[in-house]
């Protein structure tokens, strides 16, 4: 995972030359998560950090593998859990955004067939400026204690 | 006599690192894992791919109630690998004395097939349960379970049911014994499922 990430960031550095949103804003640790055989919408997660000095906007995320992709968020109400769209995912200048579970998240709707372990889903991420870019996003079996940490912890 | 100041200097490193240790907790007063009070909860009999299941013939185990639906695409499974990974910590005798049941809170939709292999990806002695509306009703209402599908402009093409996502340990007299909040690490379930068991 972490090669993975140092990977991404080498690979939009080595884009940079084309200034946007896209190339300033990071993406670290992404997964989806391996859902049951008949589930019929998952969830991918990730830290967007914004490395520009202008804050980002991701407005839209896709992706092959489901007919829809959205982005969401969980809303915890006294212990009812409200999930809901929203428009944007806001990314601040030098900041980030952490998508994980039970927050914010792109969601995978309507699956064409479903994803097994290890498979790399290429999610197409776009921000408010129009610029895009893409990140192969492996799906991950989230079973282990070793699940992805609750970020802020290191 | 530099002997005599290495041996004062290491015991001078070793109290330092112990009474960090003792006095030093940085980050306490973690969330509250347990939510009170208790509502009544008690028996109920739900259809399984299997054939019905009676709470109340659990056999002396322990039940663990979540409440839920397939369709959940993220608080669901969230919860159930979290109850997954502390009952992997938990002894084989431990695990035994152990009974996980998933309740639909989506009837209309969630066939007990549907259910089994749902819950059955997580683990295999997962028990997937449902009922007729009216039964979903009566259940979640004892058990103070909140749940409303939503309309499909509140979470764009997304087929959403709000819900309580709380688990709930139930003892094998029925009784309610503690409800955990969503996102318990693994760890944390493990002791709260333990000081269950071992509770005369």
């Amino acid at each position: 995972m972490k090669r993975l990430s140092v990977l991404f960031a080498a690979l939009s550095l080595s884009t940079a030359a084309f200034a946007g949103a896209a190339d300033d804003v990071v993406v670290h640790e992404p997964y989806v998560r391996l859902a049951p055989p008949n589930a019929q919408a998952t969830g991918a997660f990730m830290v967007l950090r914004n490395t520009g000095s202008k804050d980002a906007k991701l407005v839209k995320a896709d992706n092959p593998a489901s007919r829809l992709t959205e982005l969401h968020t969980h809303i915890n109400d006294k212990g009812v859990m409200r999930m809901r769209q929203v428009q944007a995912i806001d990314v601040p200048a030098k900041g980030e955004a952490v998508l994980q579970p039970g927050g914010l998240h792109v969601m995978l709707i309507d699956m064409k067939a479903p994803l097994s372990e290890g498979q790399v889903v290429p999610i197409t991420l776009t921000f408010d400026d129009g610029s895009s870019k893409q990140v192969d996003v492996k799906v991950v079996k989230m079973m282990s204690a070793a699940m992805p940490m609750k970020h802020g912890h290191h | 006599m530099s002997e005599r100041l290495l041996i004062t200097v290491i015991a001078v490193l070793v109290s330092l690192v112990i009474g960090l240790g003792l006095f030093w907790h940085p980050d306490t007063a973690p969330a509250p894992v347990v939510v009170t009070p208790l509502p009544p909860g008690g028996d109920f009999t739900l259809q399984s791919a299997d054939g019905p299941v009676t709470l109340g013939n659990s056999r002396g185990k322990l039940s663990l109630l979540y409440f839920g639906y397939t369709y959940c695409p993220d608080i669901c499974p969230t919860t159930l690998s979290a109850l997954t990974a502390g009952m992997a910590l938990l002894t084989p005798e431990e695990r035994a004395r152990l009974a996980v049941f998933f309740i639909s809170v989506d009837p209309q939709r969630d066939t007990v097939e549907h259910l089994k292999t749902y819950v059955e990806f997580f683990d295999p002695g997962f028990v997937g349960v449902t009922g007729s509306p009216a039964e979903i009703a009566g259940v979640t209402a004892r058990y103070g379970v909140f749940y409303q599908a939503q309309p499909a402009e509140m979470a764009g093409a997304a087929y959403v049911v709000d819900h309580s996502a709380e688990t709930f340990i139930v003892g094998p007299d029925t009784r309610l014994l503690a409800r955990m909040a969503h996102g318990t690490p693994p760890d944390q379930v493990a002791a709260l499922i333990r000081q269950y068991l071992n509770q005369p």
